[in-house]
């Protein structure tokens, strides 16, 4: 019996009336990982501590919905005595001694830590191919990327072998890979969840977000992740909320925008064409959907690069080799460790960007850069709240193409930022974006949507989401 | 021919703050607690983890700015400023770079001088090398000890100067209890900037970093104006570099000249908000500010406390702040002063109390005015000095149990006074020639004759009326 292919509620019931217990699920998505070892979403397995978590809940009771239940966590997400490598030589041997702020709430609500995600090293790409542990394939189809930089934790979810996972978003590392692997992942508002121990890439933009098959589920996993940090002074303090509770309810005079940036020739006609069956759908069920103009969208790439660049490199100079992490052994002054241990640690993608970072800093360049960008995205947050004074969401597909070849050269640094374009203005605005799968295009290969919010308003973005997701008879399934 | 230079100083002052915990953490804020004991994964800089702000630093360090009449940021942040080096553990400091908590102030030096400063931020100390056998120690205790750095405008302009802003600077955070600013253990370090210029344009500047004393500051000023000067005399050209101050052969050294301005890569710190100080909180801070020293002198000069015990009173911070609580008790400052750094200092000296635990509080407004009345001589109040600070009774009760009573009687002290003046013709008639000496010794035996239980005040006037009647 597989287990894991019932939906949580399902298996939650098992739970409750005993036919099963954790260890059943522990042991199948071990033996599930072991089967599709080829697809390299893991780079720890946490087998010893699953166990052993497993066997200590069967003496407690089933107390909520997500007891038992195994999850997959994004190696960028520190926990306790299990490795965090954040797909990084440099972090190759750090063993932490705390947990992060989610790790901690996951523990309290009894779910089953399975293992680390493989990721795009440092959480830097959007292929999953620059990480230290080898490429993720794409279990929808083995010789395309998973997408990136949250590859490992959207394929695991994807190819069943954990029913929920971790990612982290920058600028779109949960949508992105999301959608190139056929589940749903969502990016919630900036400040909604603690980013305590999540290892910073760009701290005004990273946001740490829960990747499910359908859209229930990712939100009872939201439900556990948002309770106040005062360890993260950008966590907001919101009031309990169930995010779930619109998931089911009619749609009918929904305002829903469509900015003309997200549908133009940029993208992929047979995405824009599969997008276009579910907006027509939407007007048949009386959702009012409309184009509209916004501007400053097109910057979101340079803001991005300026941006999280500049940030990361900062974040990132204290690998240095003195306190945790890869050291290198010989060296003969504090010059020449600094210089071998980055250089050894780091793989080229990273030090790329932390070189582009540095300049962007470098004298007079942040005011002619680094100043102006956070101007421009402050004029496109407000282009985003004029959205919202006249709809309720903003949708647009999440990708403008299909994922490439494994095997295809990264010939232009550049392209592989082009194509964030629709998933980065969600995070300069703070806002949050889910990707949902919606039809199957060439090759069988899912084609995402995005659902964008306003701030704090997830539940909304779930509520468009499961209606669609039904609509089209995906896995969908309601909150009853 | 050197004394057509004008040297120009600018002081750069780290002050630890006095607080329970780090700036960014919940470690203890003891950096001399034995070598890394504490520390947490915050000060270590581990990755994922977050600042927090401590609260108690931002209202000291608001303290501190309004003291030195800064114009105050209301809406600041937190900056990176960011550079490789061992002590550095995130591989940035997290200091104020763009919105200063304090900017445009001034302290008050002298009576008509005063020093312009030019900003005053926060900021987070680095963890403590120690270079041991070619090894590189560090100790993290100090990793995220708050500072505020006081930044002075390029006004100071000589070593004499310079020894005066530093003292003034220490003796109002002293007061502000912002810092303990003890120089010699590191709590309180100057950077001063000097140049020397012939002209109205400010010659080129170098920096002497680390100072750890104040006659330290000063000797490594007055040796770099004379290095400068000698430079510019032999034709030679200043180099703008940092230099550090060897206190073995009292100059200055070069440590590594400077770069075309330091590129720190400064960039706002994206984990801390905002921190907003609103009016109402500003001024509530403002009115809880105690009374300055500078304040205070003015007032005790205007009570005719002589200098030496201005200044006695001010390095004693207890002490002027017990005399404080009476200054609108209309008392006589001067003999309450007087007692205080006279036989009541002694008793605390010996007894290491501090004089907020004694009884002294309740009968100190008693006390001084029994002795400025001449109700208590102070060979009485020696005597019970011990029950005055140790009893919470009354001083009457005090006297009465030590069987203390002056002689007030006017017909028993004449006896006496008139048996003295039979005594001392010769007194007498220095008296009358005008020497005002004589009546101070005819009062000595007086008192002697009493054996000091004569109320002096009586005796002074019986006494001057007796001789004003001789004298007619």
């Amino acid at each position: 019996m597989n287990y894991l292919d019932l939906s949580i509620k399902e298996i939650n019931k098992l739970l409750k009336e005993n036919k099963i217990k954790p260890i059943d699920l522990v042991n199948e998505a071990f033996k599930k990982i072991e089967d599709n070892k080829d697809l390299n979403c893991f780079i720890t397995l946490n087998k010893e501590g699953a166990i052993k978590k497993a066997l200590e809940l069967e003496n407690k009771e089933v107390d909520n919905i997500l007891f038992g239940i195994p999850i997959a966590i994004k190696d960028n997400i520190v926990t306790k005595d299990l490795l965090t490598t954040c797909g990084s030589k440099m972090l190759s041997n750090f063993n932490p001694i705390y947990n992060a702020h989610v790790v901690d709430l996951i523990n309290e609500k009894n779910m089953i830590i399975i293992g680390k995600c493989n990721m795009d090293e440092f959480a830097m790409g959007s292929s999953n191919r620059t990480s230290f542990y080898g490429n993720v394939l794409n279990p929808c189809d083995k010789t395309l990327i998973p997408g990136g930089s949250s590859g490992g934790s959207a394929a695991c979810v994807s190819a069943g072998l954990v029913p929920l996972s971790l990612g982290s978003d920058t600028g779109g590392s949960i949508r992105q890979p999301s959608s190139f692997c056929g589940v749903v992942g969502l990016k919630p508002t900036y400040g909604r969840i603690s980013r305590f121990g999540l290892v910073a890439f760009s701290s005004s933009l990273d946001q740490i977000g829960p990747i499910a098959r359908n859209v229930y589920e990712n939100a009872l996993l939201l439900n556990i992740l948002c309770s106040k940090d005062e360890r993260d002074l950008t966590n907001v303090e919101t009031e309990k909320e169930d995010f779930t509770s619109l998931i089911g309810k009619d749609v009918k005079g929904l305002k829903v925008a469509i900015p003309k940036f997200y549908v133009s020739d940029l993208i992929d006609k047979e995405i824009l064409d599969n997008f276009y069956k579910v907006v027509s759908i939407l007007k048949q069920e009386g959702v009012e959907v409309e184009e509209v103009d916004m501007k400053y969208l097109d910057n979101a790439v340079c803001l991005y690069q300026v941006i999280a660049l500049g940030e990361a490199s900062t974040n990132l100079a204290r690998f240095d080799g003195i306190k945790y992490g890869y050291s290198y052994d010989d060296a003969k002054n504090i010059e020449e460790l600094y210089k071998k241990t980055r250089s050894e640690g780091f793989g080229a993608e990273v030090k790329r960007r932390m070189m582009i970072g540095s300049y962007l800093l470098s004298g007079p360049n942040a005011k002619i850069y680094y100043n102006k960008a956070l101007k421009i995205r402050k004029c496109m947050s407000l282009e985003f709240s004029k959205v919202f004074e006249d709809y309720d969401l903003i949708i647009g597909p999440t990708t403008t193409s299909f994922p490439c070849k494994l095997d295809k050269l990264i010939d232009d640094a550049n392209k592989s930022f082009m194509d964030d374009i629709l998933t980065i203005p969600v995070n300069m605005a703070g806002l949050p974006g889910l990707s949902l799968p919606i039809y199957k295009g060439k090759n069988n290969l899912p084609i995402g949507m995005q659902i964008i919010g306003n701030r704090f308003d997830e539940k909304r973005v779930y509520q468009l989401a499961s209606f669609i997701e039904k609509k089209i008879n995906l896995r969908g399934e309601n909150n009853e | 021919m050197n004394k057509e230079y004008t040297p120009t100083i600018g002081i750069e002052v780290h002050v630890e703050v006095l607080s329970n915990t780090k700036i960014f953490s919940h470690s203890i804020n003891g950096y001399s607690d034995s070598v890394n004991t504490n520390v947490n994964i915050i000060d270590l800089g581990y990755p994922g983890v977050l600042p927090r702000v401590n609260k108690e630093v931002v209202h000291k360090a608001l303290k501190a700015a309004l003291a030195l009449n800064c114009s105050i940021n209301k809406k600041m942040h937190f900056d990176r400023k960011c550079y490789y080096y061992p002590d550095l553990p995130k591989g940035y400091q997290i200091t104020q770079n763009e919105t200063p908590i304090g900017f445009n102030g001034r302290l008050k030096i002298d009576d008509d001088r005063y020093i312009d400063i030019e900003e005053m931020h926060i900021e987070e100390d680095t963890c403590k090398s120690i270079h041991v056998n070619g090894k590189t120690l560090l100790n993290y205790n100090r990793s995220g000890v708050p500072l505020i750095e006081i930044v002075s405008k390029p006004v100071i302009k000589s070593s004499d100067e310079a020894v005066k802003y530093l003292e003034s600077l220490r003796e109002l955070l002293l007061y502000l209890e912002v810092s303990d600013c003890k120089i010699e253990e590191g709590s309180m370090r100057a950077d001063v900037n000097v140049s020397v210029s012939k002209t109205e344009v400010l010659g080129t500047k170098c920096e002497v970093k680390n100072i750890g004393s104040i006659s330290n500051v000063k000797t490594a000023i007055e040796e770099e104006i004379h290095r400068q000067i000698n430079i510019l005399e032999q034709g030679g050209k200043i180099v703008p570099e940092t230099r550090r101050f060897d206190s073995k052969t009292n100059t200055t050294v070069s440590m590594r000249k400077k770069e075309v301005g330091n590129d720190y890569r400064y960039i706002p710190d994206a984990d801390i908000p905002y921190v907003i100080l609103d009016d109402s909180y500003i001024e509530s801070v403002k009115k809880s500010l105690v009374m300055l020293p500078n304040e205070r002198r003015k007032i005790y000069k205007e009570n005719e406390i002589s200098d030496v015990n201005i200044d006695k009173l001010i390095n004693n911070k207890p002490l002027s702040d017990f005399l404080d609580k009476f200054i609108d008790k209309n008392i006589n400052l001067k003999i309450a002063s007087n007692i205080l750094l006279g036989d009541i200092s002694s008793y605390l000296n010996k007894t290491g109390q501090k004089i907020t635990n004694t009884y002294l509080e309740n009968k100190f407004i008693d006390i001084v005015n029994s002795l400025n009345e001449g109700k208590m001589s102070s060979k009485n109040f020696k005597e019970i000095i011990n029950d005055c600070l140790e009893k919470e009774d009354t001083l009457e009760n005090i006297l009465k149990e030590n069987n203390i009573s002056l002689v007030s009687n006017e017909d028993d002290l004449l006896i006496i006074i008139n048996k003295v003046l039979e005594e001392n013709k010769n007194s007498v008639n220095d008296y009358k020639n005008g020497k005002d000496n004589a009546f101070k010794y005819l009062m000595g035996m007086v008192m002697k004759e009493t054996k000091g239980s004569a109320n002096p005040v009586v005796v002074n006037n019986l006494l001057k009326d007796l001789l004003s009647k001789d004298v007619n």
